[in-house]
């Protein structure tokens, strides 16, 4: 048998007193996608970063076709035939696709005028080798987030050719931009390219990858054929068996906390692509956890920011009502006075103040509250950080650090502690396990259904469809902003997926 | 990073003491120990006459924390505005109006001292509020507005003053001011400690006070740290953005009375680049032009260690050019401790 193309072995990577590594052997084929699993600090980021010339290992080797290599530097990894596409693609919105392909490498005329003729063409037959009509002249942010990715492919594969390291492609990806993705990466593979495909989300595991390697605690947990059952992977994954990723459902369900009937926004002002509720009638109760599902268009995220006054300007129509009083929700002010609290959907953009400490991440809804008179009380907002880190076990266990060092699940638990401080009688949701792995997103269900059975009515709206089934009491589908049907949490996906794509199931 | 420390407050909640990054403890207290550094070089450097280091002789360190406060008083207010992320330049303008409108007041004006004052500090409140209110209500860049600020206010100045200094003779009696106003220029407590300091030692208390205990205070941090984010949690932006405003628009009058007082006449055209030597205070003073983060400790520091450096290379007929050249690298080299630290912090790129 011949060398593998690229392999890792007894890989050692300390920082300070910390082992990120501790001894990693990985090997990667020509012509292979090998998923490369792992919950967040298992180690991942820092094999792939020893792979791509960020860091050197402290000790063991990396081999290319059987031959030991170091790396001092990502030039140096290029060189050997290894791209890396980070998360942020390192692309620039501003210049246009054949600009940024030849970044840095521009082809020139004599006399130093850059040949942008040349350059197009040549960025034209790339795109085209991988079967990409996208047209070089247009700009980066112009593109949509799947066009994107694929540029940043096509970029790195210029670079080198043998090895493509790939951090979480499809985190921002619609549906069919993955589907493109994966068709993509299935001919890369089939040059004789391997593929490190790094991933969070265990349901793509088998239709793309060929092995799989879960790391935990700076490991290898094992090793496994991609069509391992899921329970197979989260017990490599976690180191346990989840068999209670999701807690019981409630009992029973109190007084109606938010009722709408024949309700819409009407916007101020027209917007393509911001889908209005119109014609919505949903009811969330005491104790009730209710999901939003429906596709991308559908709405969800638009009624919860319509509710929560973040959204677009315009005005509710129709019968709104929370806890029986009839409202306007005609701003955030007005959201906060009912009782209303919403947790966004991006935590780094709109969540959290990422350089300022967690403490005072935690106590920013509540501020009011610890301040009489207008003067910050330090015991009011020492209690209430405690009461935070008591109801969620966010880690490392210290207010004082930046909550930008947070891995993206204690961030998460911090933006849903900060809200449920303010003791919301209702709270909104957006995805709320968006970048989370598995083991926060257990702790987050427990408590979200926790705080449901002390009467807090919940409105979650996601795009992943085991959550909402797993989590829910009852899931209302929206099509073009309003509810056309409705289930019982439990209810099979695709009789989910039927009602939102609009097919009888 | 805020002055506030959690976790001595919070109790069992801190069970894991994280290592502190020395680097992060020298950039904290970077303008201090800057402060430090210069003090000490001052000692070593400073010209001897008979013996006596001239750089501690009390006429001296007068004269250098009273040819600070202006800038210092500007640069307080400045800090409470870049820690929301956004900037002034409109505040040397502002302080040659102030000067202008302060000396016609009460010379031509016939107004008294209480009143002039008055009118003056209110006059800065409502220039800065309304530069907080364009940028808020039209969303347009801080910047901007108070570029346009700079030039309305210098403009205002010149068609009061009509271009001319106005000159402030003391005396009782219509076109004299009150004795009282030439205390600004005086030094106190057996003619050592200068008014003009006092001026600024004390805004910088309250300050201090208005930053880290209130709540205002919490909202401005707040605003800096994700506007956003400020905004979903209920904090009423709009309201501390102008409100930061309306706050360095005070300061710049402040200063102005201040400036006139000290100099016994208003001038349209003084003021010219303080706004740059108090951002300067500011960002030395470990404040983040990013937002979200800054102490008005630092600032101070950052002020009064700028002067002091002058005052050093001035005793030593250093020339203003090389004086120049020395700020700029200070500037420098506390942006570059700082970008380490946010780096390791792996907070920055």
């Amino acid at each position: 048998m011949s060398a593998p193309l690229l392999s890792v072995t007894g890989a050692v990577k300390r920082f300070g007193g910390v082992q990120a590594l501790r001894g990693v052997d990985f090997d990667l084929k020509a012509g292979e996608v090998h998923a490369l699993l792992g919950e967040n600090g298992a180690g991942k980021s820092t094999l792939m970063n020893l792979l791509s010339g960020v860091y050197t290992p402290d000790e063991g080797e990396i081999r290319i076709d059987g031959k030991p290599v170091t790396f001092n530097n990502p030039r140096e990894a290029q060189a050997a035939g290894i791209a890396t596409i980070f998360q942020e693609l390192d692309l620039v919105p501003s210049l246009d696709v054949a600009a940024n392909l030849f970044l840095g490498r521009e082809l020139m005329r004599p006399g130093g005028l850059l040949d942008v003729p040349a350059m197009r063409r040549e960025a034209k037959k790339r795109l085209e080798a991988i079967e990409l009509a996208i047209d070089p002249a247009r700009l980066v942010a112009d593109l949509s987030i799947g066009q994107r990715q694929v540029v940043a492919i096509v970029k790195a594969l210029s670079y080198a050719s043998r090895v493509l390291i790939m951090d979480e492609p499809t985190a921002a990806l619609t549906v069919g931009e993955v589907e493109r993705l994966f068709d993509i990466m299935r001919k890369l593979a089939a040059t004789g390219v391997g593929i490190v495909y790094i991933s969070h989300r265990l349901e793509e595991v088998p239709e793309i990858a060929d092995r799989v390697t879960v790391m935990r605690d700076g490991r290898v947990a094992g090793v496994t054929e991609p069509n391992a059952p899921q329970s197979e992977l989260v017990r490599l994954l976690v180191g346990r068996p989840l068999d209670e990723l999701y807690p019981q459902r409630a009992q029973s369900a109190g007084r109606t906390l938010l009722s709408l009937k024949d309700a819409s926004f009407r916007l101020a002002r027209e917007s393509a692509g911001w889908q209005p509720p119109s014609g919505i009638s949903l009811e969330v109760r005491a104790g009730e956890i209710v999901g939003l599902a429906g596709i991308m268009g559908a709405g969800r995220t638009e009624l919860l920011s319509a509710l929560y006054g973040t959204g677009l300007a315009g005005r509710w129509e129709g019968g709104v009502a929370v806890d029986g009083k009839p409202v306007k929700l005609s701003s955030i002010g007005a959201a906060r006075d009912a009782g209303i609290a919403f947790v966004t959907d991006d935590r780094r953009g709109s969540g959290l103040m990422l350089r300022m400490a967690v403490g005072l991440n935690l106590v920013m809804s509540v501020i009011r509250r610890i301040s009489p008179a207008g003067l910050m009380s330090a015991s009011r907002q020492a209690d209430a950080i405690k009461q935070s880190f008591g109801q969620f076990d966010i880690r490392p266990k210290n207010p004082d650090i930046a909550v930008g060092a947070l891995s993206g699940g204690n961030q998460q638990k911090v933006v849903l502690a900060k809200e449920i401080l303010g003791n919301p009688r209702l709270l909104l949701l957006d995805e709320p396990t968006r970048g989370v792995d598995v083991g926060a997103k257990g702790e987050i269900y427990a408590r979200l259904r926790q705080l449901a059975a002390q009467g807090l009515g919940i409105l979650v709206a996601s795009s992943e469809m085991p959550e909402l089934i797993g989590l829910c009491d009852r899931i209302v589908v929206l099509r073009q902003g309003r509810n056309v049907a409705e289930f019982i949490g439990g209810v099979d996906e695709h009789t989910v997926l039927a009602a939102a794509n609009g097919r009888e199931a | 990073m805020s002055e506030q420390k959690i976790s001595e407050a919070s109790g069992p909640v801190a069970a894991a003491p994280v290592r502190r990054d020395p680097l992060a403890l020298v950039v904290r207290f970077q303008s201090l120990i800057g402060l430090v550094v210069v003090a000490i070089g001052g000692i070593i450097f400073s010209p001897r006459r008979h013996g006596e280091i001239l750089f501690l002789n009390p006429d001296n360190i007068a004269n250098i924390v009273r040819a600070v406060s202006e800038t210092g008083i500007i640069a307080i207010g400045m800090t409470f505005v870049i820690i929301t992320a956004g900037i002034d330049l409109s505040v040397g303008a502002v302080l040659g109006l102030s000067s202008v409108v302060t000396a016609s007041m009460m010379i031509s004006g016939g107004f008294g001292l209480i009143p002039t004052i008055l009118a003056v500090l209110v006059m800065g409140i409502v220039f800065g509020a309304i530069q907080g209110t364009i940028s808020t209500r039209f969303r347009l860049e801080p910047f901007i507005v108070t570029l346009a600020g700079l030039q309305a206010a210098r403009g205002l100045a010149l068609v009061v003053s009509g271009n001319q200094y106005i000159n402030i003779s003391y005396g009782e009696g219509p076109g004299l001011a009150p004795p009282v106003f030439a205390v600004l220029g005086e030094r106190l407590f057996n003619n050592t400690v200068p008014v003009a300091t006092l001026v600024f030692v004390v805004f910088a208390a309250i300050a201090t006070i208005v930053l880290n205990t209130t709540r205002f205070g919490r909202y401005v941090f707040a605003v800096g740290g994700n506007e956003r984010a400020a905004r979903i949690s209920g904090v009423p932006v709009s309201m501390v953005k102008i409100s930061v405003y309306a706050i360095t628009g005070f300061a710049a009058a402040l200063a102005g009375i201040v400036h006139a007082g000290q100099f016994n006449f208003g001038s349209a055209n003084d003021g010219m680049g303080y706004e740059l030597t108090a951002i300067a205070a500011v960002v030395i003073g470990g404040t983040s032009l990013f937002g979200g983060a800054g102490s008005m400790v630092g600032t101070v520091a950052g002020t009064i260690m700028l002067g002091a450096l002058a005052n050093i290379l001035q005793l030593n007929n250093i020339t203003p050019a090389m004086q120049l050249l020395a700020t700029a690298a200070i500037i420098v080299l506390a942006a570059v401790l700082q970008s380490l630290v946010r780096r390791r912090e792996g907070l920055g790129r």
